[in-house]
């Protein structure tokens, strides 16, 4: 006779917030409200950052800045000359060398802990996370202890090798992940059709964790090219262009933005501001580029399950 | 190169005991897989059956503690041989698995050929190779048009027609199914089961069902695999699947089939 069906309750309709209601509503409320808030401070943490940098920097911002070096120019020297080009350059530099032996290391390393069953992948995991907390200057000051070892001049090479260290814990980090995500299964059927491990691997496996992968770069990358102390103390500054990383100075964005913010002239921390965007904006495109590979993977696979 | 003609073979169980570790999960299993036939290996689950099928290729090896006595004759040769390389046993006695697993990063077609580039192989008339080996899992006309979407774009029933596929490329003298069918719907599954029962013309089939109908409409022939708390499994009966249906000898198959356990 009666309809079973609960009444309909008007508040779910008209407001969310007006079902906060007895002291389960209460919690639930103050959670909500909670979490907004906390948001709304990093939101705004970040946006304070992102606008102090924008609003500093775009002063220096023109396309000789982008493109020419830091020659003949002095702190005091009118913005309309000089720019971060040998830094831009620099960095790039540096990043790739690190990333030429931090990619194929963090890999192997992401592959021993995924793919092995030895006893010693604990250890591995350990010292990798270790490796994961340590301090950049650390890095730079154990690889100038180095340096005045091999009684060598620094160069841009010793920057690179103080970079490694910081970058390879996140790569083989992130690439573990993106392996073990990898389902069982893919690599049984592989075997099952008469592979061998490492065939299995190159070319089940490794495919299937391809957007992980690169994602793990990008992390890396993201992690070193801002870092600024292991440079300052392996390699010399360059006013000019130096692509050659075993010999004389390199310029980089992180020594160029402590260079010229040290100097204190109004110039001088125009120009720190400007390589400092330039340098948020590399970042920002790498971490754009991340979230749009692992993105596709998603829109492709919702496309396939149609 | 690679022959398109498939050829059946004989394989052979001779006292095959298996452990994990020092936990024995076989005993003395003794069966006859004959040319061109279809063997149901049924049994409650945690019988070993799954593992059985396993050491008919060596898959379980992949599990690091696993032991194995005993010999596995394909034609009268041993796969444990220790001459003999496990990726080679693994070309000619095919496996499919529970739960379709094609290459996600792989077009349908390189699914089917996957096996030739996995293990080196190559094929003068891949083109050939792809028709039949999709004629064979009968699932050509459904898909000669959209060979080079990715295979995650399948149905279900039609990915594991695909495995089927991708197995049947190797030209493997048996096909190994471990519960083919137990993640699909029944109109897949009676496709995979009329496939069953074209394929065995061809090759010799060994399939793990959990589902005793199943067992009765594609098998030719079926053992009952049993194990109890410290006992390790074990065959039961063994027989032609009329007889193990219809009038099986030991009480506990009788139990079994008629659904008084398991």
């Amino acid at each position: 006779m009666s309809d079973p069906r609960p009444a309909k309750q008007p508040w779910n309709k008209s407001s969310k917030l007006a079902s906060f209601k007895g002291l389960r509503g209460f919690s639930d409320a103050v959670l909500v409200f909670g979490s907004l808030l906390l948001a709304a401070a990093v939101f705004s943490l970040l946006l304070s950052v992102l606008w102090s940098v924008i609003s500093a920097g775009s002063g220096a911002m023109s396309a000789e800045f982008l493109y020419q070096n830091n020659r003949y120019i002095s702190t005091t020297t009118s913005l309309d000359y000089g720019g971060v080009g040998h830094a831009i350059l620099g960095t790039l530099e540096l990043v790739l060398l690190a990333t030429a032996v931090a990619l194929p290391l963090g890999l192997a390393i992401a592959v021993y802990l995924t793919q092995s069953q030895s006893k010693l992948r604990n250890l591995v995991r350990a010292i990798t996370q270790a490796l994961a907390g340590l301090p950049s200057v650390v890095s730079g000051l154990f690889v100038l202890s180095i340096i005045s070892f091999l009684d060598a001049q620094k160069s841009g090479i010793f920057g690179a090798v103080a970079l490694f260290p910081l970058m390879l814990p996140t790569v083989a980090r992130v690439a573990e992940e993106a392996l073990r995500l990898v389902p069982q299964d893919l690599r049984l059927a592989a075997l099952g059709l008469g592979a061998p491990n490492y065939r299995a691997f190159f070319q089940v496996i490794l495919p299937a964790a391809k957007t992980g992968i690169i994602t793990a770069l990008l992390l890396g990358l993201a992690r070193v090219v801002g870092e600024t102390a292991p440079l300052i103390l392996t390699i010399q500054a360059n006013e000019g262009t130096n692509l050659n990383p075993l010999e004389g100075g390199v310029a980089t964005l992180p020594t160029y933005i402590y260079g010229f913010i040290s100097a204190g002239y109004a110039s001088s921390i125009t120009r720190a501001w400007g390589a400092s965007l330039v340098l948020l904006i590399i970042v920002g495109i790498l971490f754009v580029s991340a979230r749009l590979l692992t993105g596709d993977k998603k829109k492709k696979k919702s496309k396939g399950s149609k | 190169m690679m022959t398109i003609t498939p050829v059946a073979a004989e394989l052979q169980a001779q006292d095959v005991s298996v452990w994990f570790g020092e936990r024995q999960v076989l005993k003395d299993v003794n069966l006859t897989f004959r040319a061109n036939r279809v063997t149901a290996l049924i049994g409650p689950s945690g019988c070993g059956k799954s593992t059985f099928i396993r050491t008919l290729n060596r898959m379980h090896e992949l599990i690091p503690s696993a032991g194995l006595a005993g010999a596995i004759l394909l034609d009268g040769k041993d796969i444990y041989d220790p001459s003999v390389n496990p990726v080679d046993v693994r070309m000619e006695i095919g496996m499919v698995f529970q739960k379709p697993n094609p290459f996600p990063t792989m077009s349908i077609q390189n699914n089917v050929l996957s096996g030739l580039k996995l293990s080196g192989l190559h094929s003068d008339n891949k083109e050939e190779l792809l028709e039949t080996s999709l004629k064979r899992a009968s699932m050509w006309n459904e898909v000669k048009d959209r060979l080079d979407e990715p295979a995650t774009s399948l149905s279900g029933g039609q990915q594991q027609r695909l495995c089927i596929a991708r197995s049947l490329a190797m030209n493997p003298k048996v096909l190994l199914m471990d519960e083919p069918c137990s993640a699909l719907d029944p109109g897949s599954t009676r496709r995979i089961e009329a496939t069953i029962e074209e394929l065995s013309e061809s090759m010799t089939i060994v399939i793990v069902t959990h589902n005793m109908q199943q067992a009765q409409r594609v098998s030719h022939e079926t053992a009952f695999f049993l194990a109890d708390d410290n006992v390790p499994g074990g065959v039961v009966e063994f027989g032609s699947t009329e007889q193990v249906f219809g009038q099986p000898i030991d009480p506990r198959t009788n139990d079994y089939v008629n659904g008084h356990f398991g």
